[in-house]
């Protein structure tokens, strides 16, 4: 029997729950995936826990559901937690020892790795990864197999990820009414990118832009690495409150008209105006200028990329990233952000199918999963041997 | 209200006691003060002084580690309490990049502010020349500390002591020059002239009021008044504005030889070179013949637009529902501008709160 994994995104706009499995060959497929839209989250931050406990109860009725029309009788108890919002941050922190016999060995190696896991965070902070970035002797960085090597301080680099104890415990709790139990929490951008790059993007050196609902997280990978990640608070709910804010429309008008009206580029061709229907049979459908609605979402996503190219220019990174830019998250179905991005960010753009896990190819905007489904793929790996049956058993003994 | 008792200064860390200490030199006798440090050996004998983190750190400081700092305040701030009694204005010196200035200072804000007493905060930011992980430091605790601080004043030292030529001279010159800044701020606010600004009313106008620019210069030359106002306007203190101003704060210190006609002259200066149709103005001036003898010295505060809390509830003055009206016509919006964003924490860049639209703060017009 296969080992099952899950993972849920409980985002600002939709709340998203994914359950992949192994395949022969090492590779993961998703075998079931549903969403929902979110309530009582804003800028990816829970405010309503009462709300999110609702989406995650529907969302866990609507993969029951699509698992019974398959067959399946597994019933959910555990899953990772993806999460995103402006509250995670990434701070290097760098391992150090001396080489006790002038060349690395085992000892040296496991030492320096153990020094680079004792950086102490905040109470008020939880850990969500360690990455390890590269190797110094005696400060020669960019050392990826030290062993053998002579000197006589040894350094690792890392990135330690970190985010906001409340704001993870909330989604727990959360999770925990709806007797979801929650695993680990995962960063989404990091997750995307799994998803996503093939190797040797990240060794040319590669963006990768997650853009959910409520924030904007991007990580940089350079010579194979995780160079640099972060988020800006900052997605795509915000070209929606721009245009609601700009044409006087409902949330649900703004959307729609960001969805299937506006572009991110100013001056593409269409029809000059835009249907706005009534908020209510009551209300008229009038028209606005599509110049003007696409003037509005330009200038809320150039600033953003403007935010992540200023941020990357102070990381000297901009520069150094030959294979360019890819785009993930729901906010990436945007109507020529590809574009714009290229544009602003001076590099070549794609959007992010993820191609490093299976299931996904039927869906209409796959890059909209990344994260969930890199998600999937680190609990694969995370889980050999442990499958989310334990959680079951964990759920009927609660 | 003028009583000294009622606003404390604070120095914390290394960078920051030095300059605390040269602002207690200048200003002499009748300053409340303190120096807060990781590192027993900073203090000196005439030093009110609270060594922080003690058990953590065994008083070796911080080793410009800003969690260890921030970590050792956590556990021992609490010692801040009795040394503030009374006090109804903090003013903090501090030098961020390092460990103790930031991680101390951020906990040491967020003490006070528990303890209703609002801060406002001078600090360095470190040279482009230290390197990327100290400005990121930097740039990190700096958010911090705008959300439990009333006012901030980031001064980067490249632009704090432009033109050094050696390390020394520049880290001293930047303590001399911050120290000669802050000192002034003191006297405007501690010897209230025929204009008068005193310590309750710098109170109001700081707490709460984000972050903004400052600078202090001073002339003696016969025509004094114009060549502060065209070093005002030079200023690269002031030039490094991360949003619209929105309110100003004008001291002008001199002796009884200052004219109507230069006061004239500088108020008419700042307001062309920083005053929007909206920004507010506010004027004081400080009369001391001993000191100020032949010159003047003005102490110029810059509040940008986006301050953190529009809930005020003052009735004039920078902040306050007044305020938030002159805001509201400045950008453009009110609060309804940040929508369905207005519970969730927001998103500050460069000073700007990115939730409020961007074709709103960017002033763009829409054909509709």
């Amino acid at each position: 029997m296969s080992n099952f994994y899950a993972a849920i995104e409980i985002g600002t706009t939709r709340t998203v729950l994914a359950i992949g499995e192994d395949e022969p060959g090492g590779r993961i497929k998703i075998t079931c995936h549903a969403e929902i839209p979110s309530t009582g989250v804003r800028k990816s931050q829970i405010l309503d826990i009462n709300q999110a406990t609702t989406s995650i109860r529907s969302v866990l009725r609507a993969i029951e559901k699509k698992q019974s029309e398959a067959g399946s009788t597994i019933t959910l108890g555990n899953a990772y937690l993806v999460v995103s919002g402006q509250h995670i941050k990434a701070d290097p922190f760098q391992g150090m020892i001396p080489i006790e016999g002038a060349k690395v060995g085992s000892d040296e190696l496991d030492a320096v790795f153990r020094s680079s896991r004792t950086m102490q965070l905040p109470k008020d902070r939880e850990l969500l990864d360690i990455v390890d970035q590269d190797y110094e002797v005696d400060g020669l960085r960019g050392i990826t197999a030290p062993r053998g090597m002579s000197g006589r301080m040894l350094r690792l680099n890392t990135l330690q990820i970190h985010a906001d104890k409340s704001r993870i415990d909330n989604a727990r709790t959360a999770a925990d009414d709806a007797k979801l139990e929650i695993r680990e929490p995962l960063f989404a951008a990091t997750c995307a990118a799994d998803a996503v790059l093939e190797e040797h993007e990240k060794r040319n050196g590669v963006l990768v832009l997650d853009i959910g609902g409520g924030s904007t997280g991007y990580a940089v990978y350079f010579d194979g690495h995780l160079a640099s990640t972060g988020v800006v608070g900052v997605g795509g709910d915000h070209v929606t409150n721009d245009i609601a804010h700009a044409f006087q429309t409902t949330n649900a008008q703004a959307e729609q008209l960001k969805i299937e009206s506006a572009s991110a580029i100013i001056g593409t061709p269409g029809e000059p105006r835009v249907k706005v229907p009534g908020s209510s049979p009551l209300m008229e459908t009038r028209t606005i200028s599509r110049r003007a609605l696409d003037t509005v979402v330009n200038a809320r996503l150039r600033e953003l990329f403007t935010v992540i190219r200023d941020t990357l220019e102070e990381q000297d990174l901009l520069n150094r990233l030959h294979a360019g830019a890819v785009l993930t998250g729901g906010g990436a179905a945007m109507r020529d952000i590809d574009a714009l991005v290229q544009r602003e960010l001076g590099m070549p753009t794609r959007t992010g199918k993820p191609v490093n896990v299976d299931g996904l190819d039927d869906e209409k905007f796959p890059a909209a999963f990344a994260a969930v489904a890199g998600a999937v793929m680190y609990a694969g790996r995370a889980d050999e041997g442990r499958s989310i049956l334990d959680g079951i058993l964990g759920r009927f003994f609660k | 209200m003028s009583d000294s008792s009622s606003m404390m200064l604070i120095g914390i860390g290394g960078g920051g006691s030095a300059i605390a200490r040269g602002i207690r030199r200048a200003f002499g006798e009748g300053l409340r003060f303190l120096t807060i440090d990781t590192d027993a050996s900073s203090a000196t004998d005439d030093d009110r002084f609270l060594l922080i983190g003690g058990d953590r750190l065994s008083g070796r400081g911080s080793g410009g580690d800003f969690v260890a700092a921030r970590l050792a305040a956590e556990d021992s701030i609490g010692l801040l309490d009795s040394e503030v009694e009374g006090v109804r204005l903090a003013v903090v010196v501090t030098s961020l990049g390092g460990g103790t200035g930031g991680g101390v200072t951020l906990e040491a804000v967020k003490r006070l502010d528990s303890l209703g007493i609002p801060s406002i905060v001078f600090a360095t930011t470190p040279f482009t020349f230290e390197g990327e992980d100290r400005q990121r430091s930097s740039r990190g605790v700096m958010t911090m500390i705008e959300e439990a601080a009333g006012a901030t004043f980031f001064m980067p030292l490249d632009k704090l002591v432009a033109n050094a030529e050696r390390l020394d001279d520049a880290m001293r010159r930047a303590v001399d020059t911050m120290a000669s800044a802050v000192t002034l701020f003191w006297r405007l606010v501690e010897k209230p002239g025929y204009i008068r600004l005193d310590a309750e009313r710098i109170r109001h106008l700081v707490s709460k009021a984000g972050r903004g620019r400052f600078a202090a210069i001073s002339s003696q030359s016969p025509e004094r008044a114009r060549d502060i106002s065209d070093m005002l306007a030079r200023s690269p203190l002031l030039a490094t504005g991360s949003g619209p101003v929105r309110a100003i704060l004008c001291g002008v210190l001199a002796g009884d030889d200052l004219r109507l006609a230069e006061i004239s002259t500088i108020s008419e200066g700042v307001r062309s070179a920083f005053c929007g149709q909206t920004t507010s103005f506010e004027l004081a001036t400080v009369n001391d013949e001993d000191t100020f003898s032949g010159r003047i010295s003005v102490v110029l505060m810059l509040f940008e637009a986006g301050a953190k809390d529009d809930s005020g509830d003052a009735d004039d003055g920078v902040v306050g529902k007044k305020r938030r009206k002159r805001t509201a016509r400045t950008l453009g919006v009110g609060p309804q501008g940040r929508g369905r964003f207005n519970n969730a924490e927001p998103t500050i860049w460069n000073g700007e709160d990115l939730d409020i639209p961007t074709f709103l703060r960017r002033n763009i017009s829409l054909d509709v």
